[in-house]
């Protein structure tokens, strides 16, 4: 992997390179990459031994984990055999999902309408990137004492609608899952809020004032010019949280641990539940491996879109005098 | 400079122990040892001092520090830290202790259930030497001793009976007119509840939501089901596994297991499906319950300080079935909480004495009879009669549910890997109570995911633990 | 005159929707806060007590000090303190933080000028980040067992440079970028050597940007609980770990302890968070949004 780099490197653009000098750049350039190096190999047994664990049959209490049968494929077999994986997939599509989505149009609204200064202006945006600063646990504690059938959160609404409602927000277990993502979306608006708060702010005002001039609709405005300006901004917003809600963990573990029954458990649940509450370690392996690799496939394309879309805002923020790339 | 701050800090806390100990001394009244006491601290002293590491949840600790400050004074033995986890961490935190075999804990506070695994595991050290050695006698109400045991060794020391009596509010139950209109609307009068199907009745009777009076407290959470289905399966004639170690979880008997299972549901708290005992227990307390099979303790919680039910109770042993033909009364103990000592630790001896000093018949009243801590229930037969444990515990009708209920209380699989077979049935039972499953597909799911548990472990190994989890059951069908 | 209610309309629109959002990111802290303060029979009500008229520190003491009202200060001595626990989140997220953003720094600098790291070397980089820590968490206490690693502060340390590594690297890129190269061209031809360089030119420069990288990180690892919940025991305890100590108590919730631990933890991360608000876009985004 450094062979490239190295041949790639352009230095910082100045005088061509004599022979020692070059040799200084290239320690010079290995200095700065030792720590990273170190901690890639420090880390890969970890994922060896995910390996050897997801072959072999072994948990805690069947002798030492050396001397594991090897069970081939069978571990995979299972898990891919099992609905309560697919499920537990599906649940944190959804999850992830619909809690992106939600963030996302809430946060952009907000974002509309408060990227032009107001007074107060700056007063709104602190309080609003308050939920995004909170411990997730904590989120899950005072859910908690919000949610309960008795809780502020019922005698509001019943207020509100003028009749007593005890909603179950909890305990439902087709409901509950919807709770946990409303959850994530109060604690996750704040990022699209002020990513698109920055992705507004940094739009150029000259296409806007053409149009106005031109007698374009604030609609026509906002979907034809603004939107596709914001693009890149837009898929990195939502690439981000879609990758944080797919491992989120505490939140859901939390507040139902999974239930109730099933019906919240997503992956990160279920992959803590089959190692760390039923002790099959090597299951678990085998799930994580599975999961790894789906995550990677899916980290993959969405890095690829990062990719395309951070070139567009580079340029976007591209300056007559920015140093930009080297 | 490090040094000199420690030694700053234990002085602080050595002249602040002295402070608050003294008043404590008196409560305890001179704390003369007995005899068995006597014995623990001559065989402790050959093993010299000892600073001991624990894990045990604070609520359980907080009886134990003016017994273990009396150990150290008669033996140099104690426990100086204690790490603060949850039960229900615990057998996660001993398990990654297992792998990590580090030695750095002396004992564990876990339950029961899990010494099987533990011990498959290497962590356990046995017990019987010492207990011989210090001529101490493991006595337990009943059966309840084997709980403390897995294949006639001894791995244990109990702390915490907690078995389920059954709970039904007297105030509603012996007033007159709702007896009169009982006994109108059904044709018989409003009995204590024989059977399953009599506690149904009298549940939907008094189950009144809109007035928030709910028939049924039991557990219906991911955490707590199988217990009480266990329970239920075990009235009925029913058991888990055959003597080939084959999952018998689809038998009629586990079928009509899950059927009393799900029934309650109709009345139980709409929100019971997410409930564990920090969002019951106020509700029991607080009277919004009618009837429960529940953790001992919960009767000194209510008994001991005035909170809206004191002595608005009856205690009493759980209904049973005649399913199997005869009646079976059974009760659950789980999660029964033990003193286990760690075999890899350099201290293992010396904790092994400290437990057992814990344990006898004197102190463990004393660690029982705590009048505010109420998480140590009963379990010693001295514990039944004493005065002091009948005291927090509301007087003699609470203390005779609890002893009848210890006589036919039952186990949760008692075979390595607890933890995996329970969460299997835990799974697919809240699964069917939150309406995703029948009960029927429930036991069937959960058959299909033992067979592959057992064959993991190795059936080999499960069969020969069977017999010793069925002698683990209560010896008679009633209790007397 | 139909223009202005069109117009009134539209701040009212505005202000309805902002206000009702104000609500729905207050209310929740609100009543944290509020709860922290209640007395524990005003914990739990029907109808809720949404201003408590008695107001107590008794929470704090309790979860902070130790100190309850039914058991002696002798029954709390052989117990975990939370203060503990707050010394131990203290000093996780600094070292970790100051580590991770000293490499990240560097490698930075490096990718900026040398181009040590390609960019979808770069992009792949962030892989450490979003691959979910939960699938590497059981092998990792078994390896962190073999090396004694287990319960301490050090492997904490390394687990959460790695996590945080990707955003610290791309954070102060972004703000390496911002700097022309003539300063570092100046300060070669006046001779000084590559590391003079970034630290007496680049890195007065970047300051502000690295102390935002900086508290940022702090804020992640700071709130971090899965992997601190796996590989801590004893020795070492997090303030997220300490919290779900009161998960379940035969005392029924205890929501006000809860409550109080809770902003206690939180406090802190809102203090930073609103110091660095205008660099958040930046850290969330990996630098590639900026403000």
């Amino acid at each position: 992997m450094t062979a490239s780099a190295t041949e790639t490197a352009a230095g910082t653009g100045a005088a061509p390179a004599r022979g020692s000098r070059s040799r200084g750049i290239r320690i010079f350039k290995w200095t700065l990459l030792t720590p990273l190096f170190s901690l890639f190999f420090f880390l890969m047994p970890v994922f060896l031994l995910q390996l050897y664990f997801s072959l072999h049959s072994w948990t805690i209490y069947l002798s030492s984990w050396w001397d594991a049968d090897y069970a081939g494929f069978d571990l995979f077999r299972e898990v891919l055999t099992e609905s309560r994986f697919y499920w537990a997939f599906a649940r944190s599509f959804l999850f992830a999902g619909l809690s992106t989505v939600g963030c996302f149009i809430i946060g952009f609204g907000l974002a509309l309408l408060m990227y032009r200064p107001f007074r107060g202006h700056s007063v709104f945006y602190v309080l609003f990137i308050l939920p995004m600063l909170t411990v997730p646990i904590v989120i899950s504690y005072t859910a908690d004492m919000l949610l309960f059938r008795s809780g502020p959160i019922n005698d509001i609404m019943s207020f509100l609608a003028g009749t007593e409602i005890r909603f179950t927000w909890l305990a439902n277990p087709n409901f509950a899952i919807f709770t946990i993502i409303m959850l994530e979306i109060w604690n996750w608006t704040p990022f699209a809020f002020i990513i698109m708060l920055a992705g507004l702010s940094s739009l150029p005002a000259e296409p806007v004032e053409a149009a106005r001039i031109l007698g374009a609709s604030r609609l026509r405005i906002f979907w034809e010019i603004q939107i596709p300006l914001l693009r890149p901004v837009i898929f990195l917003a939502l690439i981000l949280r879609f990758l944080e809600a797919m491992a989120e963990f505490p939140k859901t573990w939390g507040l139902l641990q999974g239930g109730p029954g099933t019906s919240t458990e997503t992956i990160p649940v279920y992959l803590y539940i089959v190692t760390w509450r039923a002790f099959n370690v090597s299951k678990g392996a085998a799930a994580s491996y599975l999961v790894m690799l789906l995550m990677i496939v899916i980290i993959l394309s969405a890095i690829y879109v990062l990719r395309r879309e951070k070139k567009a805002l580079d340029a976007l923020y591209e300056k007559p005098a920015g140093g930009g790339e080297a | 400079m490090k040094k000199a701050h420690v030694s700053r800090r234990k002085f602080l806390k050595g002249a602040l122990a002295t402070a608050v100990a003294a008043p404590a001394l008196l409560r305890a009244g001179g704390a003369k040892a007995g005899p068995e006491e006597d014995r623990i601290v001559k065989a402790s002293k050959k093993y010299g001092k000892a600073s001991l590491n624990g894990m045990m949840w604070a609520l359980y600790w907080r009886n134990y520090p003016r017994l273990n400050t009396e150990f150290k004074g008669l033996t140099g033995i104690s426990m100086d830290q204690v790490n603060d986890v949850p039960n229900l961490l615990i057998p996660q935190r001993a398990m990654a202790e297992a792998i990590s075999r580090s030695g750095k804990f002396d004992i564990f506070h876990v339950e029961s259930m899990m010494i099987p695994s533990l011990v498959a595991a290497g962590l356990v050290e046995p017990l019987d030497g010492y207990m011989k050695e210090a001529g101490f006698k493991l006595e337990m109400v009943g059966n309840f001793a084997s709980f403390m045991k897995y294949q006639d060794v001894t791995y244990a020391l109990p702390t915490d009976g907690n078995v389920c009596p059954q709970f039904i509010r007297k105030d509603l139950f012996e007033n007159p007119d709702e007896q009169k209109n009982f006994a109108d609307k059904h044709g018989k009068p409003l009995k204590w509840p024989e059977t399953w199907e009599d506690e149904l009745e009298i549940m939907k009777f008094f189950h009144r939501p809109d007035k928030e009076l709910f028939g049924f407290g039991g557990l219906r959470d991911k955490e707590n089901s199988s217990f009480w289905y266990w329970m239920y399966l075990y009235s009925a004639g029913g058991f888990p596994f055959s003597d080939d170690a084959e999952p018998t979880l689809t038998t009629p008997a586990a079928e009509y297991a899950a059927d009393t299972f799900l029934a309650r549901k109709q009345v139980s708290h709409p929100e019971a499906a997410a409930w564990g005992s920090p969002q019951m227990i106020p509700r029991i307390v607080e009277g919004k319950i009618f009837s429960a099979q529940y953790w001992d303790g919960i009767i000194a919680r209510i008994e001991g300080s005035p909170t809206p039910t004191t002595g608005k109770w009856l205690y009493g042993v759980p209904p049973g079935s005649k399913f199997s033909g005869r009646l079976i009364k059974r009760a659950f103990s789980a999660p029964v909480m033990g003193l286990i000592v760690n075999k890899l630790s350099p201290r293992k001896k010396q904790a092994a004495m400290w437990s057992l000093y814990m344990t006898t018949a004197k102190n463990s009243t004393e660690v029982v009879a705590h009048p505010t801590m109420t998480f140590h229930d009963p379990w010693h037969p001295v514990h039944m009669t004493a005065p002091e444990v009948e005291k927090v515990y509301g007087g003699k009708a609470g203390m005779e549910s609890i002893r009848k209920s210890l006589l036919v209380t039952t186990p949760p699989p008692y075979v390595t890997g607890y933890q995996e077979f329970k969460e299997a049935v835990d799974k697919n039972l809240s699964e069917a109570y939150a309406g995703r499953k029948s009960g029927k597909q429930a036991i069937k799911d959960a058959q299909e995911e033992w067979g592959k548990i057992v064959k993991k472990i190795g059936k080999a190994r499960i069969k020969k633990e069977i017999p010793y989890y069925k002698a683990m059951m209560p010896k008679m069908d009633v209790p007397t | 005159m139909n223009r202005r209610t069109k117009r009134r309309i539209a701040a009212a629109f505005r202000f309805g929707f902002l206000g009702a959002s104000l609500f729905a990111v207050g209310f929740p802290i609100y009543w944290m806060i509020i709860t922290s303060f209640k007395p524990d029979n005003e914990w739990f009500t029907w109808p809720p007590i949404y201003w408590s008229e008695n107001w107590t520190l008794d929470n704090y003491r309790v979860v902070w000090l130790g100190i309850q009202a039914r058991i002696t200060a002798q029954e709390a001595f052989t117990m975990q303190k939370p203060l503990q626990a707050l010394k131990h989140s203290l000093a996780l997220a600094l070292i970790s933080t100051t580590l991770s953003v000293a490499f990240g720094t560097l490698i930075a600098y490096g990718v900026s000028r040398y181009r040590i790291l390609s960019d979808r070397r770069m992009f792949n980089l962030l892989m450490l980040r979003m691959i979910p820590p939960i699938v590497v968490a059981a092998p990792l206490t078994l390896y962190y067992s073999a090396l004694n690693l287990l319960d301490t502060l050090t492997g904490l340390v390394i687990v959460y440079v790695i996590t945080t590594i990707p955003y610290t690297v791309w954070m102060t890129k972004s703000f390496i970028d911002e700097i022309p190269h003539e300063m570092e061209q100046a300060a070669e031809i006046l001779g000084a050597s590559r590391w003079q360089t970034i630290w007496e030119v680049i890195f007065p420069l970047i300051r502000s940007g690295v102390v935002a990288t900086f508290l940022f990180i702090l804020i992640l690892t700071w709130s971090e609980y899965l992997l601190a919940l796996i590989l801590s025991k004893v020795d070492v305890v997090t303030l997220p770990v300490q919290l779900s100590k009161y998960e379940g108590t035969t005392e029924g919730r205890v929501y006000g302890y809860q409550a109080a631990l809770a902003v206690g933890v939180t406090l802190p991360l809102i203090v930073i968070g609103c110091f660095i608000r205008k660099h958040l876009v930046r850290g969330f985004t990996f630098g590639m949004v900026k403000r």
